[in-house]
């Protein structure tokens, strides 16, 4: 920009600051409760929770740049904690069922339906041999 | 952020009614603006608010020019339907050229009261295209470097040079038919 334009610039923006000091009490009035609201918000949080929020603000910054929001992340996490939760509720299952048969056949303590099983009476048989 | 608030609100005010030309709405845009900082931004440094601070206000008032122009995609049709006239509604973007008014078109007086004059710049302001008064505004007004308003109005440096240079141009070209020399 040459000095002309810049000269020119200036005294508009004198002139605009001329304006913004003849502003008219109403505008001043509300703009004043406008302030004081906004201020109002600010004032109510403490010091500590303030310290939190900006954790909280620099967390987000750092998870939006992978996920679209806290919400996908928190969606997401829920997702796999289920899915792990299923896998171990499942492989616990058939595990405790393999140790129940275990136990019983060496302490002699099965149960009276394992002795009603054909296919238990004729594994006993061929061990035996 | 008190004293901040209240060093820029009316400058604030006044950048919303060049670009709304409404003062309930810009009113409501400086509040939302407000409120945003205070909401979002209230533990940042001081020396930062001045650029946050103005980057929430352009937002906001993209937004609003953003929800303007939905409501007028959506009243015309359902106007035309009904067969009323067009409102005389403009785009308060890009469209807006530098254009004769007839307000302007009296005789300039000699002797201009000051406010008088300040009436015409804010009128000609009103008149330029959105982007060259945001460039102009934030630049000398808000007398912000150059990054900072390219930074704000996300566009190039290069642009906002463009933009201020046009606006000042078409400032004095108005000004300059008015016999208004400041």
């Amino acid at each position: 920009m040459n000095q002309p334009e810049h000269e020119l610039a200036k005294k508009i923006v004198q002139h605009l600051d001329y304006g913004v000091d003849q502003l008219e009490p109403r505008a001043r009035a509300r703009l004043f409760a406008a302030r004081q609201s906004a201020l109002s918000h600010y004032r109510e949080q403490p010091v500590a929770v303030a310290g939190l929020a900006w954790a909280g603000q620099a967390a987000a910054r750092i998870t939006d740049h992978r996920y679209a929001s806290a919400r996908q992340l928190a969606a997401i996490s829920l997702l796999v904690a289920a899915l792990v939760g299923i896998a171990y509720w499942q492989s616990n299952g058939v595990t405790n069922e393999a140790t129940d048969i275990d136990t019983g056949l060496l302490t002699d303590e099965l149960p009276i339906n394992a002795y009603l099983d054909k296919g238990f009476d004729s594994w006993l048989k061929r061990s035996s041999r | 952020m008190s004293d901040f608030l209240a060093e820029v609100e009316r400058r604030a005010y006044k950048q919303a009614l060049f670009a709304v030309r409404d003062d309930h709405a810009a009113l409501d845009i400086v509040q939302d603006a407000m409120l945003k900082l205070t909401e979002k931004y209230a533990v940042r440094p001081t020396a930062e608010l001045p650029l946050l601070f103005q980057r929430i206000l352009q937002n906001t008032i993209r937004d609003y020019y953003r929800r303007q122009k939905v409501r007028a995609l959506w009243t015309m049709p359902v106007s035309s339907l009904f067969g009323a006239e067009a409102d005389g509604d403009v785009d308060p973007l890009e469209t807006l050229d530098v254009q004769d008014d007839s307000k302007f078109s009296e005789p300039p007086a000699e002797q201009l009261e000051r406010s008088q004059v300040l009436a015409f710049i804010e009128k000609a302001l009103e008149k330029l295209p959105a982007r060259q008064r945001e460039a102009f505004l934030l630049r000398y007004w808000e007398e912000l470097d150059v990054a900072e308003a390219a930074k704000i109005m996300g566009c190039s440096e290069g642009s906002v040079k463009t933009h201020c240079s046009r606006a000042t141009r078409a400032l004095a070209a108005t000004l300059g038919k008015q016999g208004i020399k400041l």
